[in-house]
């Protein structure tokens, strides 16, 4: 059975890479483009992974990791922060607003699907 | 009295009367004597004949009277007539005889005989103690007796010695006369008003020159004496020049001394003046705080101009107003009433006056000016007003005043000195006004230098975000996740993906700096093992080495301790030294080694590349900065990444350095505190 894996990203061509190599690696792909969109298809396809950008038009990755945390039904869902390199202290953020895990922008293709694979399996 | 005129005592001089008596006497003596003894011997030889004579008369007279009685031989008459002879006492023997026959005789006691040969012969004559003479007597021509007669001399003798005794009385007494007179006349004459003149003279030497010389008479003395007292009068005259010159010398050097005390106290003013100068200007220079300076030269200016207040405007150009900006000595009412007063270029102040001119103005007594415009400077009870003008290459910036309380003029070496004043205070308004702009601009540069850093921090986040999706595609590409690609496709997404890659890192690199510059980049300060860390740099840089056939020696204690520092910036370091020592090595090895010690982490990358020159060595840590100007293009890398390191490093609290020989590879190594606890600023 293949896993559902939620990309929340607002950046399209973030989402097309990521969205090619999941769906080529035989994921099954939800996207969203806002925080509020993203908690949302959470809680209605209660996937097996969210891929959580921090920069996000409404509110941040950080805001939108609580809010699906705060859910009991939705806090098994581990959620991998994509930080940006560029702003510091992103990581810990992460990791206090409920993250599981993080990868640092940019990302390379393949150490990605690495990581996931390693949460999933 | 001039100890010049004060003589040594005379020496005893015998006395001139003296000398002159005895020489006045022995000359009288002298002469009395030879006239005396004339005179006794004129005297002794006229006895002598008066003897002879009486001889003669006594036998005359016997001649005469005798021939009578003998020729009667009366005998008694004879005899008496002898008797009468023997009246004289001159008459010692008579004696009458005839032819042997002694017919009278008589003699005197004592009268001898034999002492005279009686063979007489009618003659005189004469012995030493008689004399005697013989006659006959005749009657008729015969004779008939003859008459001896003997005188004594004695008689004689008896009268010249009472002669020589009287005479030599008489000159004795003539002598005794003449002298005693001679002393009293030289005494009264010469010596006493000698003496006279002596001492006056005397008194004269001794410095009195205010009694007069005796003048006794119109004699040599008295001359001489009159000469003298023209002499007192001479000295006098001239101790009277001489004491005159004296004063008048007196009052010139005290003219002298009071000129070199007035020169002295000016110099000390001059002295003091250029103290203050010297003060001033080095303050000038030295201080920025136009307050501090401002009132150094407002207080010299007042203390050295001895006024009682001053101030120093400055311009306002906008509001065209003289605004107080420093005040020395005024009362805080006298200042609050300034800061009311609006005084501008032209009104009827002096400054007012001073700034229309250009020039320094002064009044000199402010009560005969009663519509100055500012009536509170006289109410403060100043009276005398100077002012100068502050001008800054001819633009008006300012003004500086003085006020006395008492009234009078500024004479021009005050004024002179003030413009100095004024001109510094012009000099410390500029420089303070330059300062300002400095400051100003240097915060307007940091600000833009802000600006620069947070755009490029922004603008490579930008730059990254469509690099990142070029780089995922490519990835995706050559993972064949959108079907197969050809050989030479491949090897053209592979040199784009590396050309990519080290845009990226370009990218980041820019990225990194100007976040520190803008002061963004702040270190996460965890626990970490530095073991670990290493290990994960060397893994990533593993395939580089082995692609090169580096070896790459790895020393680290086997339980290095934990530090605590931002693990990721580390990593960077660590990675960014490997990279490089990779990167410019060809041939041999690149060897990472750390040590712990008192509490600091020693970490060295050394390789066996070209080295670096003493000059590079330094400059290596500059921001793009390579050693071969060429070798960014030919090695890639940005030129960048020690620098950021240096920083990273730094801010932890460390050191970075390299030790390098050319031809013989480098050594770069870094110290970091175990535990850093606080994140040091960048300056």
């Amino acid at each position: 059975m293949k896993h559902l894996i939620l990309v929340i990203e607002d950046q399209e061509d973030n989402r097309r890479i990521v969205r090619d190599l999941l769906v080529s690696a035989g994921y099954e792909i939800i996207e969203a483009v806002t925080g509020e969109d993203g908690v949302a298809a959470a809680k209605t396809h209660r996937p097996d992974l969210i891929l959580m950008d921090i920069q996000l038009p409404d509110f941040d990755g950080y805001e939108a990791t609580r809010r699906i945390k705060a859910n009991p039904e939705l806090h098994a869902i581990p959620i991998v922060a994509v930080t940006s390199y560029a702003l510091n202290g992103d990581d810990v953020k992460a990791l206090e607003a409920g993250c599981d895990a993080y990868v640092s922008k940019p990302f390379s293709p393949r150490a990605l699907l690495a990581k996931i694979q390693e949460i999933i399996e | 009295m001039p100890k010049a005129f004060s003589l040594n005592t005379s020496p005893k001089v015998s006395s001139i009367s003296r000398r002159f008596s005895f020489t006045l006497i022995g000359v009288i003596t002298f002469i009395l004597i030879v006239f005396a003894a004339v005179v006794i011997l004129f005297d002794i030889n006229r006895i002598e004949s008066d003897l002879e004579n009486r001889l003669e008369k006594a036998v005359k007279l016997s001649q005469n009277s005798l021939p009578i009685p003998l020729w009667n031989l009366d005998d008694m008459v004879v005899k008496e007539f002898v008797e009468a002879l023997f009246l004289d006492e001159s008459i010692v023997y008579t004696k009458i005889s005839w032819k042997n026959k002694i017919i009278a005789e008589k003699y005197r006691n004592g009268f001898v005989y034999k002492d005279i040969d009686l063979d007489l012969d009618q003659k005189l004559h004469t012995g030493s103690k008689y004399i005697a003479k013989s006659s006959s007597i005749n009657f008729k021509e015969n004779a008939i007796a003859t008459i001896l007669i003997v005188m004594s001399r004695n008689s004689v003798k008896k009268q010249a010695l009472l002669q020589i005794f009287g005479t030599v009385s008489l000159l004795i007494l003539i002598v005794a006369a003449v002298w005693l007179t001679s002393i009293f006349i030289t005494k009264r004459y010469i010596s006493f008003p000698l003496l006279k003149l002596q001492e006056a003279a005397s008194a004269i030497a001794q410095g009195d020159l205010e009694t007069d010389v005796e003048k006794s008479g119109r004699d040599e003395i008295g001359v001489l004496a009159q000469h003298l007292d023209d002499m007192r009068g001479s000295i006098k005259q001239l101790f009277a020049e001489l004491s005159d010159s004296k004063k008048r010398l007196e009052v010139h050097s005290r003219t002298l001394e009071q000129q070199v005390e007035r020169r002295t106290l000016e110099l000390a003013g001059s002295v003091d003046e250029l103290k203050a100068l010297g003060e001033i200007s080095q303050v000038v220079n030295s201080t920025l705080d136009l307050e501090t300076v401002l009132t150094r030269i407002v207080r010299h200016a007042v203390q050295l101009s001895k006024t009682d207040a001053g101030t120093i405007y400055e311009f306002d150009e906008e509001k065209q107003v003289f605004v107080p900006r420093i005040n020395y000595g005024a009362s805080a009412e006298f200042i609050a009433a300034l800061h009311e007063s609006k005084l501008s270029i032209g009104d009827q102040t002096v400054i007012g006056q001073a700034a229309v001119k250009r020039a320094p103005e002064q009044v000199a007594d402010l009560s005969g000016f009663p519509e100055y415009p500012l009536p509170s400077t006289l109410q403060a009870g100043y009276h005398a007003l100077l002012a100068l003008p502050l001008l800054r290459e001819n633009r008006l910036i300012g003004g500086l005043v003085v006020r006395r309380k008492a009234p009078g003029e500024f004479p021009v070496p005050v004024v002179d000195l003030l413009q100095t004043f004024a001109a510094q205070s012009v000099l410390a308004i500029h420089n303070a006004r330059l300062f300002r702009e400095v400051e100003e601009k240097g915060r307007e540069l940091e600000i833009a230098n802000k600006h620069k850093s947070e755009f490029l921090a922004n603008m490579s986040h930008e730059l990254r975000t469509p690099l990142n999706a070029i780089l995922g595609y490519t990835e995706l590409i050559l993972d064949n996740i959108y079907g197969d690609v050809s050989e030479k496709i491949r090897e053209v997404l592979e040199r784009l993906e590396k050309n990519g890659r080290h845009l990226l890192s370009l990218i980041n690199d820019v990225l990194d700096l100007s976040k520190i510059e803008a002061g963004r980049l702040t270190l996460s300060l965890n626990e970490y093992s530095i073991g670990e860390v290493i290990r994960t740099a060397v893994s990533s840089v593993e395939a580089l080495a082995a692609e090169k056939n580096l070896d790459l020696n790895v020393s680290i204690p086997e339980n290095l301790a934990n530090g605590k520092g931002d693990e990721q910036r580390i990593a960077q370091v660590l990675l960014n030294l490997l990279g490089n020592a990779i990167k410019f090595t060809e041939t041999g090895a690149v060897g990472i080694e750390a040590v712990v010690s008192n509490n600091k982490l020693v970490v060295s990358v050394s390789d066996t590349g070209p080295g670096l020159a003493e000059a590079d060595q330094k400059k290596i840590f500059e921001e793009f900065y390579q050693a071969d100007g060429s070798s960014t293009r030919k090695k890639g890398g940005t030129g960048l990444g020690l620098s950021i390191s240096k920083k990273i490093v730094e801010m932890h609290g460390g050191r970075i350095w390299v030790k390098s020989t050319l031809g013989e590879g480098s050594t770069f190594q870094f110290t970091l505190p175990l535990r850093v606890e606080k994140q040091v600023e960048q300056p």
